[in-house]
This record gives structure tokens, C-alpha cells and sequence, in this order.
């Protein structure tokens, strides 16, 4: 199976945003979590990958395929998933999916009907596939989204931010479902839920303001805070004097009282509890060293 | 409260580009405002800034500017639903009153700030620099605003009122684009209302409403009154404040402050429930997507398929299409012609008349849907899903354009179906499928084909729906503005030249070659804008030109490269055949090479005006005819004498100038040197050795020839066609210089420095008081002639039929006339059909019956009855009355409806297929004009067949007003006294209105040049008039004594000059008591109003 390499990413929008700096990153096989903060330059990542704009330098390559100077061939293989996405609301959700596997090519009348209902099955839409879409739910778009992701068993799933607005167990679902699709597929979670990630992906990226801050596996990522990590339970009004002593990653409240975790080479005092680092922690120390 | 929402409204208004944007919309359409609305309307002695010009102006700009209006006026309450923050603003403690009043008064506010740009740009209008100061009045400020508050406020109240309650209720964005156009069906409908004071009631842009507030104006009431506020346009005002009024009433009344409606809520909890949590576990079947050339079509089709469906479930489209419907239902197929009387609903009468009605509702639907499809999945934000899909682009843009191609055609179906519908409802069962099928198929739709590749494009280029649409409809209207600026040429005017009129008789003729080649040509370069579209079109993200231009050209290289440039060498080549076609082996000249022609050869040739040249008295020809090739051959001679008391000394031959028709074998039976200077205007001057003496006769031979090559692409070669060939002599060699190559239009003629033209000559112009014609050749003819054609074809002049014969698959026909012609014969040719009769016209002797003979195109039999019956009831009574009939055969021939009028020649009347042949006279409403036109025909046989008129002011009251008495006269014969009465009513309205238009002072009749108005109608009228004063047997006598004294043959007392008014009138004079005088000079001799 052919890897996902990109190297040397970089783009720059015409107001002076910088949302991609000498991004490279290499995705095996399986699900590739991408975390970060809103505006950290995920979906400008994910929109190049899924060659819907064009970097300014850098390259792309799946497998042999150069996708950035032949982007059609990449589309052949390719399954996206945007982060905001509309319907046709006055068509169905089986009417939709047949149109969509026209357009990716799956011209067989037999095989399209096959792989239309198997995905409504698969994402349990199928009692409702002649429902209009404008009728649907948040949820119920979303996995019609992910359905017309997989027509055409892609070999590269691009997915971003997909469980905005999905219930629990809606996004449990959602989670079965890209897991599954995984074994086979690269598949690029793009989120800013580090459970998400925590949960799918046995590798994962974080960038924040365009860079590629860290890499790998998440076990092996959180190791790098491991015994380095401590929490306190403090009172509200001793924050910002915290903040200035320590290296503070969160601060919330836990059962009405403020709790903040601090990272240290040494340990900070009898008051502060040393406890496993978890991915949030690392998340956030991540984001805030940058 | 309310004051917060007022200056909501103002701020967000003011902050929105697009109200700029309309602003100077409306801005630039008023500063051309009166141009457009009044386009090809004369406006005559009417001013421009004249208050009624100006309010008429203002209010068919406003309404047509409607849907600016709904789209202020109907988003203000709709907004915060589509926003989604009603939930926001309804929660607070606001009264329904103050968001209601101060959201629409806000727009309202905004709207009239708008639309006061409609003041100002016509205001501007006025004082373009290129304006001709004698079309306006001194600049009046209250001759602008008084029509704006007036017509336009409440206009805009109205339509404010009922597009803000209908966008609050409905809470639809599609009725806001809608209703605009609503209300302009509304108004078409009003149209169809046939009581006039209904009609401008219910005019909701009160355009009806001036017309009949300004009935019985005069010019100088016109330029002078405001507009009035008592009256009709009271009511009308009334009316629509009311409507709108009460529409606010309805809408307070109705409007809720609810944030979301039970209805959708309960929708939303059917669904959940559908919702089972079972999962599916197999696994996913494999596909093989496929990308070639085959999976493309399919693709092709498939999505062809999906868009057009996609817009067949608009409920906007069919929105679109009923109003199409209602309105051709309520307007009625128009078949009126212009003497009052409908005509059969023929196939090429109900296309036009269809495609006229519907072509604004294609319009709407090109410029509105190409948009929509081009922008169908960004407006839903399907965008990213569908532009990640590895679908061709080209594919992609050529599935849309088809899908609105799939639309037009199912409009142009149903349209079919209703013309049909509409025959068989008349009782007309004669259905021309294949008529059907070429006049909206051949015409309309490449014409929208071209228009819709051109609106993709400007959609792909722009990037952007609303600039894709602004682009597309200033793109039509440039396209339509670049013709009068000298781009007439095919090849540049973007689609070529429309089809040309289908005639029963002969198709679309020669035409549809030219024009095919020509639409093949333009829609090559369509071809190549749906590349460049295709390559344009907006992917992904990327939104800047050049972005877009790079990356797709990129996409498209492989794919398009071989087609793109197949395209284009086909586009050039087939350029270049139509360049070689109408450049090379024909001559291609603009306008202005045209008038600059022109004016030249006046320049050059007007010191021959009056020079002495011979007259024919003897025309000997032989014509070949060639319908299939459009040529003919015509050799002959003519026999020329001198008629003037000095010798002459040079023969000046004028050449017909027209490309292709060549003059050669130029010979006179005496010595000449010939004398080529002016061959530029093909004339040429023949120096004779020997002078000719006067009375001296001597002969000249010639050949003409007309021979077309390749093809022109301007529907102008008439005279020779397939079927249905129609020329006069005027073709044939003329002597000296002529007039009719002048420049006529008097700016045309200042720009060339040349004087202003005479209409007519004084009536005491001693040189032209010898002209029955302008520059005429001839003071009577004997006629020989020998007329060939294909077979079957017949082929017809003036003169009796002495032989005729077949030789080799060509008909022969044999033609001599037994005494003098005036010297204008025609030449036709066509596959007729023929009926014939005889009678004996009772004044003429026993012993001379005429023959009569109706030659016509097989199908169009509907009123030969009555066309007979009128030429053998007016031979009967002109010759009873005013003299014997000259001739032993009156002929009518038909020919193609290029050509609208019937025209009286020696024992011949060519007889247009478009005037009636095909009326359908219902003899309960109707006058029977076929009967009338014919009857008017014949009397030509002695009004200007027998009698000739001089050629200066009046000619036409001898020739035509008297032709109309007699018509008048014979039908009074057939018809019961209330036909003639409605027959005045009708001369009466048409020359009111002329009047209205024309530009000058009107002549008494006695007086007329070539306005049809005063020797047709008023003449009538004023013809009446004299009967009711001195009796039909005075007026016959004075007629006939006239007729008798100045007849131009077999005349002894004939004088060396023809007769003017001042002459008939005397005859008038002379038959009528002390006590009618006064009614003479009245009538004729003075411009006064008629009853």
C-alpha cells in the first residue's frame, strides 16, 4: 500500500495568512488524526490534499501519483469528507448518491445501485433514502456525507471535522464506521476534539498556525510529558499569579473549583499532585510552547 | 422602537453594494430611457422632455424595473429568517407594529432613494451632447418631477407594498425574485382588456392609463400640459394605493412574530422517528469506476439528464412558464394586418406571433437558469463535495449546457402545442408540422443556444452569478447597439442575421443557406467559449482569474487540446468560406460605404439631372428566367425617339447598381463613343456621332444579366427567389441621372454636406411637371415581350398572351400589348395555381370581354371568391362611370410576403401572399377588405394607368385618394351603408394616429407629397365627405371629365405636360353647386381637422 507523503507544504492567502509553513507529514495505511486549534490550518491542508486549492510550494505524492500537478488522477481515489457541506434539499439521499457515483465515474447502472444501497445500509439511511434531504437532521447529513465519501472505494478518505453536531451516539457511529473504512484506506481525520483522535488514530499530527508541530503516535507523543505533569486545585482569584509561576497547560473547572495542570522538570511543591499525561496535555502544551 | 428598525433598515441599505449598483443601474437606463422606450416610435412634433414623453418614459422604466422593487422590499422580514435570527430579534419585547412599519418604511425609504435615480439619469438624458436641440423643449425642472411624484411614487407604493407583505408572508426567496415579473405579466395582461377605460384602470404602470388621460391631445397639449391628476389617472392612482393598501392591511393583519412555524417542526419530528439505530455490517461491494471516452458520454448524458430535471422541479420555472402562457392566452394571437382584418392562423403567423410573445420569457429563463446551473452546488455548498469529484470539466460545463437546451426545447414543445391547439380552435386544420418544427428550431433555438454558451462564459469568466448575469444581458444589449455602430458583417455581429420571413411560397428560400453556414460559424466560436468556460469555471477554492485560468488549462490540455484546436480551425475556416462567400464573390458595404456611395454619385451625377435624354416608346425583350439559380438573362432593344425640341447628342444609360447584375452588347444603330468616366456608378455616357434629331427615333440593344454567386448573408435579394420571383422593368437600363440613389434621411444628407431634399417638387415645377415619374424613361410604350421559365413554373407581364409553349423542360410565354403601356411592366414567376373568369364590363361594348385570371399559390384559395367578384363588379363600375377599360385581361398574381402591398400595372396586379390571400374575413365584423384592396387595385388601372399625374405635390391625392374613392364607392355597391361607415371609422383612426407621428406640418391634400396617412385615409374621408356634398353621379362626372381631358393615350387634346390637383379640382369646381365651393376648398385645399 502506498503512503501519503507531503513535503515542504506552504501556502499563503492573499491578505498575508500564512496557513501552511513547510508542512510535511508521511500517512501509512489506517487513520491519521490531524489536531489543532480553529484556524491552525487544517482545512487549508485538507482542502490541498483533496486538490481543491493549490499550494504555493511543496509537493504531494500518493503512492507515484504527483497529485498536485495531476490532480484529476488523485480525485479518482480520492473520498472527502468537507467540514461544512450542503445538500440539494429537494432531492433524496439515494437520488444524491447516484448522481455524486456518476460523477466519480461509476458509469454501470448494476454496480451503482449496489454501491448506493450498500452505503445507505452501511450509514443507516436506507429506510429513509427517498426522504429529501432538506429534511434531514445535522446527523443524518453527516453520514449521507460520509457515505458519498466512500462511493467509490477510495483509496485516500479525507475527513474533516466530521462529528461537529452529531449526538454521542451519532459520533460512537460515525467513529465504528471510519474505523472500519481504515483498515483498508488512509484515512486523514482532521479534528480539534482530542478525543477523536485519542480514540481512532494510531497516528496522529498537530499543527497550529500552519506549522507541523508535532508527529507519530499518540502513545509516544504523550510520553514526552511523562513525569512532567502535575495538577492543583487552587482557588479562582490565584490564577493569573499561577500563570506567571508556572507553566500552566489547562486551567478548568472541575466539580465548581479551579484546577490547573502544570508542566516541570522538577517538582513544583508538596501541593501539586503528579498524575499521567494524557493527549489533551500534551495538546495544550503543544499549542502553548508555539 | 420603530425608529430602530427605520434606521436599521436605512444603515444596512446603505452599507449594500447592490444598492449602488441599481441605483446607477436605473441611473443609466433613464439617461437613455425616452431612446429605449420610444425605439422606433416617430414621436413627430412631440418633444422628448414633453411631460407626457418623460411620464411615459418613467413609468415602462419603473416597470420594468420591478424587480429591483421586490428585491429591496420583499428581503427585509425574510432576511432574519434566512439568517436565522428571528429567534434573536422575536424574543425581544418589540411591537408587531414598529418591526412591521419601521422595516418597510426603512425600505421603502431606500427604494424611493433609488429609484430617484430614474429622475435624475432622464433629467441627464436631456443634455447629451449628441441630442438634437429641436427634438427637446427649453429644459423645465417641473416637467420631470411633477410625472415622478405622480406616476412613479405611487407606482413604487404599490409594488412596495405588495412585494414586503407577500416576502413577509411567504418567507420564499424565490417569490422575491419572482413577483417583479409577476406584476410585469400582470400588466401584459392588462393589454388584453378591450375596454379602454378597464384597461388603463388596471394598468398598474399607467401607461394605458397616460394614453387614454392624453386622448384627443394635440401636439402643441402635448408638449405643453403636465400630466393630469383629475380624470382616468385619478382613478388608476386610486386604484393601485388602495391595492396596496389594503395588501399592508392583509399583511399586518396576517403576520406573525413566530420565529418557526408548527409546520416545519413537525416535519423535522417525523424524520428523527424514521431514524432506526440498527447498523449495517457487511462489507462494501467493489466498484470499477471507468474514465474513458465512453464512461464519459455516458456522464454526458446522465448529467444532462439530472440538470434539466433539476430544473424542471423549480417551481421558479414553472412560475415562469405559466405566466409565458397566461400571457399568450390573455393577448391573444394578434393576426390583425394592417387594414383591420384578421388573418387565418397560418403556421408562419402563429410562430411569429408565438415566438414574439415568448421571447422575453426565454430570455428571463436563459439569463436566469444559465446562471442558476452554473452556480447550483455552490448555492447549496455542494461545491467542495462536487469539484473533489474526477469528473471532466468539460463534461461538466457541456452537461449544463445541454440540460438548458433540454428546457428550451420542452418550452418550444409546448408552444407547438399551443399554436396547434390554437389553429384547431380557429377551425384551421391545415397544421405545417414541419414549419412548426423549422421556425422554432432553425431560428429560436440557436439563438438561445448562442446566447446561453455566451452566458456560461460570462458566468465562468466572472466568477460570479450576479456579474455572470450583468455580463450576459449587457452583452445582448451591446450585441444589439454594435449593429447601428457599422458592424454589420456576420462574421462580427456575435450569432449573424435572423432567419428570414417564411413564405407560404417559397420556404426560406436561398436564405437558409447563408444562414445555416452562418449559425455554424457563431456556434463553432460557441463551442469555443464552452471550452473556455469549461477551463474558467471556478473549482474548489481558487477564485482569482488567473489562478483559475492556469489551473484549468492545465486540467484541460490532455483532454481538449485536439478538440479546442479542431474547433477553432473549423471557426476560422468556416469564417473564411463565409468571408470568401460574401466579401469576395460578393460585395460586402456598410452602412456608411453605402450612404458615402450615395452621396458621391449625387455629387458627381446631379448636373445630368435634367439634360435631355430620349424616350422609349418601343420595348422589345426577351427574359430568361432561372428560379433554381436566382439569375435571369434578358436580351432586347428598346426604340427611343427624341421628344424634346434640340438634338441630343449623348445617351446617358444608368446601369442598375447591384452587384453581380451585368450590362453588356450596349449597341445603337449609329456610330457612338463611349465614355466611362462614371463607370463607378455604372453609368455610362454614350457619344453620339450623329446627333438625334428631334422626333427622330433610333434603337438600342442590350443584355443584362443576373447571375448570384456563393451567397450574401443579408435577406435582401428578393427579386429573383426559388418560387416567387417579382421585378419590374425598373431593372433595365434607364436613361440619365436618378433620383431614388439619392440619400434620403436629412442627418445622413447634412453629414454629407449635401442640401436637403424636396419629398415632391412644387407644384409648378415645369420639369417635372413632364414627369409622370421621377426621372421617367418613357410617356408610353408598346410592349413585346417573350418571358421564360422552369417548368412547371408560369411566368406573367403585362400584355395579352399571344403564345405560349414548352422547349426543353422550360414554359414560354409569349406577351404583346395592342396599344400604349405607361412604361412600368412587372416580371413573375412562380408554380401557380390559377382561376379564371370572364366578364364584360358593362361600359365597354359587347364586344371587348376581359378575362380575368387569379393566379395564386395552391392552399391560399380563402377569398379568391371575393377577390373576382370585386375586379368584375369595379370593372363594371369604373368603366360605366369614369371610361372603358384599356385592356382585354386583368390579371392578379401573388408573390412571397417580403413584400406587403399589392401594386396596380398594366393589366396586371402583383398581389403580396401577406394581404388577402390569407384574411379571414368574418363578414358580421368584419369589412371585406380583400374585396376593397382589389377594388382599390383595379381603379389604379385608370387612376395612373390611364391618367397619369405629374410628379409634384398632389400626385398622390390623383393617384391614390382617387383610387380609394372608387374602392369606396364599389364597395358601397356590395355592402350595406354601416361597412362603409366602419370602413371611414377605420381610415379615421389610422390617420389620427399617422398624424400624431408624423413629423410635419401637415399639407392640405391638394398639396400631399408621400405621406399615406393624408392620400389614403384622410383622402378617403375627405372623398366621402365631397360625395355627401355634391352627389356620387357629380363626383363620377367631374371624374370622368377629368379622365377624358388629361387620359396620357389615345388623347388628341393631351397637353405636353400631366395633370395636377390644381387641375382636378377645377373638374370639381366645375360639377358642384355655388353652394358646395366652400366644401371643396375645405376639403382639399386646406389642412383642416376632418370631423
Amino acid at each position: 500500500m502506498e503512503n501519503l507523503i507531503i513535503t515542504g507544504l506552504s501556502k499563503t492567502y492573499s491578505n498575508g495568512v500564512k496557513a501552511l509553513q513547510h508542512v510535511s507529514l508521511q500517512i501509512p495505511k489506517g487513520m491519521f488524526g490531524l489536531l489543532g486549534p480553529n484556524g491552525a490550518g487544517k482545512s487549508t491542508l485538507m482542502r490541498t490534499l483533496a486538490t481543491l486549492q493549490e499550494a504555493d510550494s511543496g509537493s504531494i505524492q500518493l503512492g507515484d501519483l504527483n497529485t498536485l500537478e495531476h490532480p484529476n488522477e488523485l480525485r479518482k481515489v480520492l473520498g472527502y469528507l468537507p467540514q461544512q457541506f450542503g445538500v440539494y434539499p429537494t432531492l433524496s439521499s439515494e437520488m444524491l448518491l447516484n448522481h455524486l457515483a456518476v460523477l466519480k465515474g461509476i458509469i454501470n447502472r448494476k454496480e451503482r445501485k449496489e454501491i448506493v444501497h450498500a452505503l445507505l445500509h452501511k450509514v443507516n439511511l436506507y429506510e429513509v433514502r427517498t426522504q429529501k434531504l432538506g429534511e434531514f437532521s445535522g446527523g443524518m447529513k453527516q453520514r449521507f456525507g460520509i457515505a458519498q465519501a466512500l462511493l467509490n472505494n477510495p483509496k485516500l478518505l479525507i475527513v474533516d471535522e466530521p462529528t461537529a453536531g452529531l449526538d454521542p451516539v451519532e459520533r460512537n457511529r460515525f467513529y465504528n464506521l471510519l474505523s472500519e473504512v481504515g483498515e483498508q484506506t488512509i484515512v486523514i481525520l482532521s479534528t480539534h476534539i482530542v478525543d477523536d483522535v485519542k480514540e481512532l488514530c494510531p497516528r496522529m499530527a498537530i499543527i497550529n498556525k500552519g506549522r507541523v508541530i508535532i508527529q507519530g503516535n499518540p502513545i509516544q507523543i504523550m510520553e514526552s510529558l511523562q513525569g512532567r505533569l502535575y495538577e492543583k486545585t487552587i482557588h479562582k482569584n490565584e490564577l493569573e499569579q499561577y500563570k506567571k509561576e508556572y507553566q500552566v497547560i489547562s486551567d478548568r473547572l472541575y466539580l465548581g473549583r479551579q484546577l490547573v495542570h502544570v508542566v516541570s522538570d522538577t517538582h513544583p511543591g508538596p501541593t501539586f499532585k503528579s498524575i499521567e499525561a494524557n493527549l489533551e496535555d500534551v495538546y495544550m502544551s503543544q499549542i502553548l510552547n508555539a | 422602537m420603530w425608529y430602530e428598525f427605520f434606521a436599521f433598515e436605512i444603515k444596512y441599505r446603505l452599507k449594500r453594494p447592490e444598492t449602488y449598483f441599481f441605483f446607477l443601474l436605473l441611473f443609466l437606463f433613464s439617461v437613455v430611457g425616452v431612446e429605449f422606450v420610444f425605439q422606433g416610435i416617430d414621436l413627430g412634433l412631440v418633444k422628448k422632455n414633453s411631460p407626457l414623453v418623460i411620464a411615459k418614459s418613467m413609468g415602462a422604466i419603473t416597470g420594468l424595473s420591478m424587480i429591483i422593487a421586490s428585491m429591496i422590499m420583499g428581503v427585509p422580514i425574510l432576511r432574519d429568517f434566512q439568517y436565522d435570527i428571528t429567534s434573536l430579534i422575536y424574543v425581544n419585547p418589540i411591537s408587531k407594529r414598529s418591526y412591521l412599519s419601521g422595516r418597510f418604511l426603512g425600505s421603502f425609504a431606500v427604494l424611493l432613494l433609488i429609484f430617484s435615480s430614474v429622475l435624475w439619469g432622464m433629467i441627464v438624458g436631456a443634455f447629451l451632447p449628441w441630442n438634437d436641440p429641436k427634438d427637446f423643449l427649453p429644459f423645465q425642472f417641473i416637467n420631470y418631477v411633477q410625472p415622478f411624484l405622480w406616476v412613479v411614487i405611487p407606482m413604487l407604493f404599490f409594488g412596495a407594498s405588495v412585494f414586503f407583505v407577500a416576502g413577509a408572508l411567504t418567507k420564499n426567496l424565490m417569490v422575491v425574485y419572482t413577483q417583479g415579473i409577476v406584476i410585469f405579466v400582470l400588466f401584459m395582461i392588462t393589454k388584453g382588456i378591450t375596454n379602454e377605460t378597464l384597461q388603463a384602470l388596471f394598468d398598474p404602470f399607467s401607461l394605458t392609463a397616460l394614453t387614454k388621460a392624453s386622448k384627443g391631445w394635440t401636439v402643441t397639449d402635448r408638449n405643453a400640459l403636465l400630466i393630469p391628476v383629475f380624470g382616468i389617472m385619478l382613478l388608476n392612482k386610486l386604484f393601485w394605493i388602495a391595492v396596496g393598501v389594503s395588501a399592508l392591511a392583509i399583511g399586518y393583519v396576517k403576520f406573525q412574530l413566530i420565529a418557526i412555524s408548527e409546520k416545519t417542526f413537525n416535519k423535522k419530528q417525523k424524520q428523527k422517528a424514521l431514524t432506526s439505530p440498527e447498523t449495517f455490517t457487511g462489507s462494501l461491494p467493489s466498484v470499477t469506476p471507468v474514465y474513458h471516452v465512453k464512461a464519459q458520454l455516458a456522464q454526458l448524458f446522465l448529467n444532462t439528464w439530472f440538470h434539466s430535471m433539476s430544473i424542471l422541479k423549480l417551481i421558479s420555472f414553472w412560475a415562469i412558464i405559466v405566466c409565458c402562457f397566461i400571457v399568450i392566452l390573455v393577448n391573444s394571437v394578434s393576426l390583425g394586418t394592417s387594414h383591420g382584418v384578421d388573418s387565418y392562423p397560418t403556421t408562419y403567423l402563429m410562430i411569429e406571433e408565438l415566438q414574439e410573445m415568448s421571447i422575453y420569457f426565454f430570455m428571463i429563463i436563459l439569463v436566469f437558469y444559465s446562471s442558476e446551473i452554473m452556480w447550483k452546488e455552490r448555492d447549496v455548498k455542494l461545491n467542495l463535495i462536487h469539484d473533489a469529484t474526477p469528473l471532466n470539466r468539460f463534461v461538466n460545463v457541456s452537461s449544463r449546457f445541454l440540460a438548458l437546451l433540454i428546457i428550451y426545447t420542452i418550452v418550444m414543445l409546448s408552444l407547438i402545442a399551443a399554436g396547434i391547439l390554437f389553429q384547431t380552435w380557429n377551425g384551421y386544420y391545415h397544421y405545417e408540422l414541419d414549419v412548426y418544427f423549422a421556425g422554432f428550431f432553425l431560428d429560436l433555438f440557436p439563438f438561445m443556444a448562442l446566447y446561453t454558451l455566451a452566458a456560461l462564459f460570462f458566468q465562468a469568466l466572472t466568477g460570479n452569478k450576479f456579474m455572470g448575469m450583468l455580463a450576459t444581458i449587457a452583452f445582448a444589449i451591446i450585441n444589439v447597439a454594435i449593429s447601428t455602430f457599422g458592424l454589420e458583417h456576420a462574421l462580427l455581429n456575435f450569432g449573424g442575421n435572423a432567419l428570414a420571413p417564411y413564405s407560404d411560397m417559397n420556404g426560406y428560400g436561398h436564405f437558409l443557406t447563408a444562414y445555416l453556414w452562418v449559425k455554424l460559424y457563431w456556434m463553432l466560436f460557441g463551442g469555443l467559449l464552452l471550452i473556455l468556460a469549461s477551463i474558467l469555471m471556478v473549482k474548489g477554492n481558487e477564485t482569482g482569474l488567473r489562478k483559475r485560468w492556469t489551473r484549468g488549462l492545465n486540467q484541460v490540455r490532455d483532454s481538449l487540446g485536439i478538440f479546442s484546436l479542431v474547433c477553432l480551425s473549423l471557426f476560422i475556416g468556416i469564417g473564411g468560406y463565409i468571408f470568401y462567400n460574401t466579401n469576395v464573390l460578393n460585395e460586402f458595404w456598410n452602412k456608411d460605404e453605402q450612404n458615402s456611395f450615395r452621396a458621391e454619385y449625387e455629387k458627381s451625377l446631379k448636373q445630368f439631372e435634367y439634360i435631355p435624354q430620349p424616350k422609349i416608346t418601343y420595348a422589345n425583350l426577351r427574359v430568361d428566367l432561372f428560379p433554381s439559380k436566382r439569375a435571369y438573362e434578358i436580351t432586347g432593344f428598346y426604340h427611343i425617339t427624341n421628344t424634346s425640341g434640340e438634338p441630343i447628342h449623348e445617351i446617358h444609360v444608368q446601369k442598375r447598381i447591384a452587384s453581380k447584375v451585368v450590362l453588356k452588347d450596349v449597341a445603337f444603330d449609329r456610330e457612338t463613343t463611349s465614355n466611362s468616366s462614371f463607370i463607378k456608378y455604372h453609368y455610362t455616357i454614350y457619344k453620339l456621332n450623329q446627333p438625334l434629331a428631334p422626333g427622330d427615333t433610333m434603337k438600342m440593344n442590350f443584355r443584362q444579366t443576373l447571375q448570384p454567386e456563393g451567397f450574401e448573408t443579408d435577406n435582401s435579394d428578393i427579386d429573383v427567389v426559388y418560387n416567387g420571383t417579382f421585378f419590374d422593368n425598373t431593372v433595365l437600363p434607364s436613361f440619365g441621372y436618378q433620383k431614388k440613389y439619392e440619400l434620403e434621411d436629412e442627418g445622413e444628407r447634412r453629414d454629407y454636406a449635401l442640401a436637403p431634399r424636396l419629398y415632391k417638387s412644387q407644384r409648378d415645377d415645369v420639369r417635372e411637371l413632364v414627369n409622370a415619374r421621377s426621372g421617367s424613361d418613357s410617356d408610353g410604350v408598346i410592349l413585346d415581350v417573350i418571358i421564360s421559365t422552369d417548368a412547371p413554373q408560369k411566368a406573367m407581364t403585362s400584355g395579352d398572351l399571344v403564345a405560349e409553349w414548352n422547349l426543353d423542360g422550360r414554359n414560354y410565354f409569349h406577351y404583346k400589348t395592342n396599344q400604349h403601356i405607361i412604361n412600368f411592366y412587372p416580371f413573375l414567376s412562380a408554380d401557380y395555381e390559377v382561376v379564371r373568369d370572364t366578364c364584360t364590363p358593362s361600359g365597354n361594348g359587347a364586344e371587348t370581354p376581359v378575362a380575368l385570371e387569379i393566379y395564386y399559390h395552391r392552399g391560399h384559395e380563402y377569398n379568391l371568391n371575393r377577390m373576382m367578384e370585386s375586379m368584375k363588379m369595379s370593372l363594371d363600375y369604373y368603366s360605366t362611370h369614369f371610361g372603358p377599360y384599356q385592356h382585354k385581361q386583368l390579371r392578379i398574381v401573388e408573390f412571397p410576403r417580403y413584400r406587403t402591398f399589392a401594386q396596380s400595372l398594366p393589366g396586371i396586379i402583383p398581389f403580396s401572399e401577406s394581404i388577402g390571400f390569407i384574411m379571414n374575413i368574418d363578414d358580421k365584423k368584419d369589412v371585406d377588405m380583400a374585396f376593397y384592396v382589389t377594388a382599390h387595385e383595379v381603379a389604379h388601372q385608370w387612376w395612373g394607368l390611364q391618367l397619369e399625374a405629374a410628379n409634384v405635390q398632389g400626385q398622390n391625392m390623383i393617384l391614390e385618394t382617387l383610387a380609394q374613392y372608387s374602392a369606396m364607392i364599389v364597395l358601397k355597391e356590395k355592402y350595406p351603408e354601416e361597412k362603409i361607415q366602419q370602413f371611414l371609422k377605420l381610415q379615421l383612426d389610422e390617420y389620427l394616429e399617422a398624424k400624431l407621428k408624423s413629423s410635419k406640418e401637415e399639407l392640405p391634400l391638394m398639396l400631399v407629397e408621400n405621406e399615406s396617412h393624408i392620400y389614403y385615409n384622410k383622402g378617403a374621408l375627405a372623398m366621402y365627405e365631397l360625395l355627401k356634398h355634391i352627389g356620387e353621379e357629380n363626383v363620377n362626372m367631374a371624374l370622368q371629365n377629368f379622365l377624358n381631358d388629361w387620359r396620357s393615350f389615345n388623347n388628341p387634346q393631351k397637353t405636353n405636360r400631366y395633370s395636377t390637383t390644381l387641375d382636378l379640382i377645377q373638374y370639381f369646381q366645375e360639377v358642384a353647386p355655388d353652394s358646395a365651393q366652400y366644401a371643396i376648398t375645405d376639403l382639399f385645399e386646406r389642412a383642416n381637422k376632418i370631423k
